[in-house]
């Protein structure tokens, strides 16, 4: 029987995984122009929620620097965008960002919970000012433009970002470098004793899911046309993608996917349709979820599939 | 870890309904475009506008009272007569809520181009903003008349971006250059230049840091205020000291207020005191009142410019309460909307490049008087005035001279005694 069950899933789960992947990819041949602008976007989101869950979730460490690096990320496309071809600033956006994690994380993961977070947060104002200071004080401008991509190009590097990082998302998970991680969050002390270079293992994880949110951040500029360090370190950023997980759930990886997705595309639909409306409806919307599915989609999921197994035992 | 053994499983299955999910989202709008000919009934107008977030306080002083009272009076009127169509056809807008981020403001004008096929585009707020929307409308061929937003960066832009408009003037359009006219020729020999550290302040600190030698005025102190300044009284302090003839603070309300206030409280009365935008609005003199006497700020009007102007100003601000009054963007954009009407009408169909045309060739009657187009930009010689300063309790035009409603008054006057105890 079990061996069926595998064979079987073996073959559906992977199956559909490759045609939606296929779906995807060729979106931009059937679906309107606005249809692959919004899924840029949704995807966006997604990138930058799945990023923050790969660190955030399993240690525990509450990072409000997402807008940070996804703000380094804008800020080098802004600045680089006409000298060098997208792939490049797409990479060297991924690479700043990250090493401004490691710089960061080498001087503040031994910061524990309330005080890290607060770091993060001042991290974001931090860059904001200070590249406000040097663009006013050196290049004597405020604001950058950004050279224009193809709408579909986009949608195809965010596609792309999206694919490594769900994949190196579910590698780390089934490693034994995720367990460590997990580890570190159920109880650091206990996880250092058994053999577990924490500091080393937080700050490079906290650079990967960074690298991520800066190449989100340097393809996504192209679509802004127009950027100020206002626009790029928006704190408001790093909020949202705690929401969206917190929607989502963190016990599983799809949590992250399925919150964000929902969330960004029922923004779009909430603005559009009742732009009166929106921030209310957005609030009640919050409200519900943290009263009644405090632990998001994937909770309602488990809770189900829990209820279903307990009917088949009794049926047996 | 218990957590781990379902991961797998539960991953690829959420991952799977997630993206079968987007796949199905994605394709519900696509499968709507079934373009049908039906009768042209109305001209649809979209705009992308800050209806929440910090830029909604802008946005529902500035260019909102305009176009709600203009739409409404062109639809009582009938409509916009399009040949094409051999009839009147009424405005109705479409706005959506950009929550005042550039991001969200980007996606949307593609909305309204891409999706919801609007006939005409209309701005969104802020500088920033109407930068971000320019390449964009450009890229599809719509025109786009500028509102609330300067124009110094974009400017050497226009050549390439032929369906941008912009109609509000600004530091070097034409307002610093008058202002250092009329400061110099009062014998002016310094000043003392604080900006806000954001695009408008850099603009306007770096036209006056030109400007203002030529006339022989030489800045003695220039002093950026971050954005979310709140104690001014260190830059009064610094300005005091200079003892320079003309102190100007290119900034917002949220610091012009607290500047005029320090300046009161600490003694600080120059001979000029210029600040903007702030000083120009309804509200400023309705917080100072009596101590508003001989601020200078920009402007583009007042009753005393022309009878149509008059007429304006009665016809707009007879509803609308002393704080909602501005002085120097209201008319400039009611005279934009007056040419994109004409421009319509004039090229008898809703194609944007026949408008287009029209816009950036002919010369248009408005409120303004003639008003025409110049690379892009309202033609300075449109402009009513540039320089305004609160004499006995109006906002006058003090510059430039040929178009003053009042004679410009050098040194100001001090500042009104506090209340007795």
């Amino acid at each position: 029987m079990k061996i069926s069950d595998l064979d079987i899933r073996k073959l559906w789960v992977p199956g559909s995984l490759l045609v939606i992947l296929g779906l995807l990819s060729t979106l931009t041949l059937y679906a309107s122009t606005y249809t692959v602008i919004l899924t840029t976007s949704i995807f966006m989101y997604i990138n930058l929620t799945v990023s923050w869950v790969i660190f955030s979730a399993p240690t525990r460490y509450i990072s409000l620097a997402p807008a940070a690096f996804f703000g380094v990320g804008i800020y080098t496309s802004a600045t680089l965008g006409t000298e060098l071809p997208l792939v490049i600033v797409i990479l060297i956006g991924a690479l700043l960002s990250s090493f401004l994690a490691l710089l960061i994380g080498g001087l503040t993961l031994r910061l524990k919970g309330i005080y890290f977070t607060v770091f993060t947060f001042g991290l974001v104002e931090l860059i904001k000012h200070l590249l406000l200071w040097y663009e006013i004080k050196y290049t004597g401008t405020r604001g950058r433009f950004v050279i224009l991509v193809d709408n579909n190009t986009i949608y195809h590097i965010m596609l792309i970002i999206l694919i490594v990082l769900l994949i190196t998302a579910y590698l780390i998970r089934r490693s034994k470098y995720g367990l460590a991680l997990w580890s570190i969050g159920e109880f650091e002390d206990a996880a250092a004793h058994s053999g577990v270079n924490v500091n080393a293992l937080k700050t490079i994880t906290f650079a990967i899911s960074a690298s991520f949110m800066g190449a989100t951040g340097a393809i996504m500029a192209t679509r802004w046309t127009y950027v100020d360090p206002y626009i790029a370190f928006k704190t408001l950023y790093s909020f949202m993608v705690v929401l969206m997980a917190a929607f989502g759930g963190m016990g599983q990886l799809y949590g992250p996917v399925v919150g964000a997705a929902i969330f960004a595309y029922l923004e779009e639909v909430l603005i559009t349709k009742f732009p009166y409306y929106y921030m209310l409806a957005f609030g009640l919307i919050l409200l519900a979820v943290i009263l009644f599915i405090p632990d998001g989609l994937v909770g309602v999921i488990e809770d189900w599939q829990e209820k279903r197994k307990g009917k088949q035992h009794a049926n047996t | 870890m218990g957590d781990k053994r379902i991961t797998r499983r539960d991953f690829i299955r959420g991952a799977a309904v997630t993206g079968a999910g987007l796949v199905a989202a994605s394709c519900a709008p696509a499968a709507e475009e079934t373009p049908t000919e039906v009768p042209k009934e109305k001209i649809v107008v979209g705009m992308s506008r800050p209806l929440s977030g910090p830029l909604q306080v802008i946005g529902d002083s500035a260019f909102g009272p305009i176009y709600n009272r203009w739409v409404q009076e062109v639809n009582d009127a009938g409509g916009i007569y399009v040949e094409e169509y051999g009839k009147s056809l009424p405005i109705e807008l479409k706005i959506y809520d950009d929550t005042s981020d550039v991001g969200t403001a980007v996606r949307l004008t593609e909305k309204l181009i891409l999706e919801d096929k609007v006939d005409f585009l209309w701005p969104a707020c802020g500088t920033a903003f109407i930068y971000a929307q320019a390449p964009i409308a450009n890229k599809y061929g719509y025109i786009l008349l500028t509102m609330e937003g300067g124009g110094t960066t974009i400017t050497p832009m226009l050549p390439s971006l032929p369906y941008i408009f912009l109609s509000l003037s600004f530091s070097d359009w034409y307002e610093l250059p008058v202002l250092a006219d009329l400061l110099g020729e009062k014998g002016a020999k310094t000043a003392y230049v604080s900006y806000i550290a954001d695009l408008h302040g850099i603009e306007y600190s770096a036209v006056a840091g030109i400007e203002f030698p030529k006339r022989g005025i030489e800045i003695v102190g220039l002093k950026s205020l971050p954005p979310d300044i709140k104690d001014l009284a260190p830059v009064i302090n610094l300005a005091k000291a200079s003892e320079a003839d003309v102190f100007c603070c290119f900034a917002y309300p949220d610091q012009i207020m607290p500047a005029v206030g320090t300046s009161m409280g600490l003694g600080y009365n120059p001979k000029a005191w210029v600040g903007g935008p702030g000083v120009n609005f309804g509200f400023f003199q309705a917080a100072f009142g009596p101590a508003a006497e001989g601020l200078i700020g920009f402007t583009t009007f007042a009753r005393g410019s022309s009878p149509e102007l008059a007429a304006f100003a009665d016809m707009l601000y007879a509803d609308l309460p002393l704080e909602a009054q501005d002085w120097w963007g209201h008319p400039l954009y009611w005279a934009a909307l007056e040419t994109w009407k004409a421009a319509i009408e004039k090229a008898g169909t809703l194609n944007q490049d026949a408008i287009r045309d029209v816009l950036a060739t002919e010369t248009f009657d408005t409120i303004l008087g003639p008003t025409w187009y110049e690379n892009g930009l309202l033609a300075k010689d449109a402009h009513p005035g540039e320089i305004g300063q609160w004499i006995n309790g109006v906002f006058e035009v003090v510059g430039p001279k040929d178009k003053a409603t009042a004679e410009f008054v050098y040194p100001k006057p001090e500042w009104p005694a506090p209340p007795e105890e």
